[in-house]
């Protein structure tokens, strides 16, 4: 494994030596990276490799199925996440994650947001409305909804719901956002307006996405991470990663050699 | 069949005979039969009725009076009681069966969950006779010694809801009925109730508790109203059940036609009372056709609650 960090951005989380196990499958293997503050970290690699597994551990998603497990560090504000004691309620409003498909929750499309920061949160109704205007004008997603705010979420179009999702995670203001795939399951005008969405967030957030689109990553991501079999074969900046990788995996990879 | 073996193959004729045609008649027939089954019963009962709506009329509903002796009948009596031991199996059952479900699949490992899950199954399986000789060998002296006398000394002296809780500790009556049937009818609740749940996307719930809810915030504020129309259907579905059970609820409700609002006070449902008055009473008498008059009402009460439980699963699934 190669690292090879690009810049002197210090890391909004570490990850050192981490295993992950789903029962007895091996998944990630000795793993170690670290997401540079106020970036986009993308991570590629073949379907499989562990990268959305990588995910699941930064916020402790994996905690909620009986027989997966981490071992190792991932270091966020000074404290190993996968340790015993954390509280994952406030760890996971403070790391939000949006997944591949919308997941417009069962209400309104305000209080799909609302809903979020008053688990966290005590705001007044006029501090409420106006968090939630402000998520939606930054997802672009404002001038759409303004007038049905307390209509279903579910009438919004795929690519509504997404940037109403990444409303939702960004409205609880956490300090990482992880992104499994988040457009797989968009047209390619709700691509284009999230990838633009993410060049905006990066500047108060720490982001980190799972795609399986190379032009996506080449575009959004600063660092790009490749995923091969479980392991990290090479992290670089991403002008780097595309243009002269150093490992022969990864040259076969983003050539289209296998994947 | 032997036909079609010898006959030169053709694209057009039935070339393989007509059994097609008579499997096709046979599960029509099938089919129609249920139809005539359903149809020939509510006949039935409306016709054996017809000589207590004509003697009493629709006052027959509203009557608590039922004396053999003086030829007076009506239905009042235990059609409250079998309102009221339905509604309170619900009450009891309800919180008990949602508790399983969340419990199942939110909460329990795999394995842990597929043990619990098939003993529930089970539960459902068991005859409801044996429900009937449990509760009267075990439920009902428990309700008479220890719950009644204490909870008509707590309970019974708040006002307002005090009434529920007075009156004579006989162990029968319409709170151990309500009991008894809630045990029934919480493996069917139950079973319904963890489809739902199951069938909710994982990724929903991921996504709840990414935003850092709790498993008490996302089965309320998800769970919950994501599954509410078939929670309600199947709720709906046990109530069905508990209208109409007999041989359970006969051998604690006490078997008094008796309206009254004590929860200890012995009662009737309909079902009990035909269970226990059918045999004696001869055809074409007065009290014959009250009780399929009663029949008939009964039902009606369960065809409704059918109907609603259908109706609400069925908003559902176009909803979706």
């Amino acid at each position: 494994m190669t690292v090879a960090q690009n810049d002197a951005a210090p890391a909004a989380i570490s990850v050192r030596n981490l295993d992950f196990y789903y029962g007895a499958h091996h998944a990630l293997k000795n793993i170690s990276i670290d997401f540079p503050q106020g970036q986009v970290t993308g991570m590629i690699g073949p379907s499989g490799c562990g990268k959305s597994t990588l995910l699941r551990v930064l916020n402790r998603m994996y905690d909620l199925y009986p027989g997966q497990r981490a071992t190792g560090e991932v270091i966020f504000d000074g404290c190993n996440i996968i340790g015993p004691k954390v509280n994952l309620n406030v760890l996971r409003s403070r790391v939000g994650m949006v997944f591949q498909k919308p997941t417009p929750f069962p209400m309104s499309i305000y209080d799909n947001i609302a809903f979020g920061v008053r688990l966290h949160e005590r705001l007044d109704r006029a501090a409420m409305e106006a968090r939630v205007e402000d998520v939606l004008r930054r997802v672009a997603l404002w001038p759409e909804v303004r007038d049905r705010l307390r209509d279903s979420a579910a009438a919004l179009s795929g690519g509504q719901q997404q940037r109403l999702c990444i409303a939702r995670t960004i409205a609880t203001r956490p300090e990482v956002v992880l992104l499994d795939e988040p457009t797989s399951a968009l047209d390619p005008v709700s691509t284009a307006r999230i990838e633009e969405l993410l060049d905006e967030l990066k500047a108060d957030f720490t982001i980190a996405i799972v795609t399986h689109n190379l032009q996506q990553a080449a575009r959004c991501a600063d660092q790009v991470a490749f995923f091969y079999m479980g392991e990290v074969v090479e992290v670089d900046s991403a002008d780097r990663m595309f243009t002269t990788p150093r490992e022969k995996r990864t040259q076969d990879y983003i050539t289209g050699r296998f994947g | 069949m032997e036909r079609s073996a010898t006959s030169p193959s053709a694209l057009t004729g039935a070339a393989k005979g007509n059994g097609d045609a008579v499997f096709a008649a046979i599960v029509r027939f099938s089919a129609a039969l249920i139809l005539l089954g359903l149809g020939g019963m509510v006949a039935v009962m409306a016709w054996g009725a017809r000589g207590a709506f004509a003697r009493f009329g629709p006052g027959f509903v509203f009557d608590k009076a039922w004396n053999p002796v003086t030829q007076h009948f009506g239905a009042a009596a235990p059609m409250f009681g079998t309102v009221i031991t339905a509604l309170l199996a619900i009450l009891l059952a309800v919180p008990l069966a949602f508790g399983i479900a969340v419990w199942l699949t939110e909460i329990a490992s795999a394995r842990i969950a597929g043990v619990i899950g098939t003993l529930i199954q089970l539960l459902a399986a068991v005859p409801s006779i044996i429900f009937g000789m449990w509760g009267f060998a075990v439920l009902v002296p428990f309700m008479a010694h220890y719950v009644e006398p204490l909870a008509s000394h707590t309970l019974g002296r708040v006002p307002g809801i005090g009434t529920l809780f007075r009156g004579a500790p006989y162990g029968t009556g319409f709170l151990t009925g309500g009991m008894i049937l809630a045990v029934m009818i919480t493996p069917f609740i139950c079973a319904v109730m963890r489809d739902v749940f199951l069938s909710i996307p994982a990724v929903l719930k991921e996504s709840a508790y990414g935003l850092g809810m709790t498993r008490w915030e996302v089965v309320r504020r998800i769970i919950l109203p994501w599954s509410r129309s078939s929670v309600v259907g199947g709720v709906m579905l046990g109530l069905g059940r508990a209208l109409g059970e007999t041989m359970a609820i006969t051998f604690v409700i006490g078997n008094a036609n008796h309206i009254g609002w004590s929860l200890f006070s012995p009662g009737n449902t309909i079902a009990s009372l035909i269970a226990l008055e059918f045999p004696e009473s001869a055809v074409g008498s007065l009290k014959f056709s009250s009780l399929m008059a009663a029949g008939f009402l009964l039902m009606l009460i369960s065809l409704g609650t059918l109907v609603c439980s259908r109706l609400l699963l069925r908003t559902k699934a176009a909803g979706r």
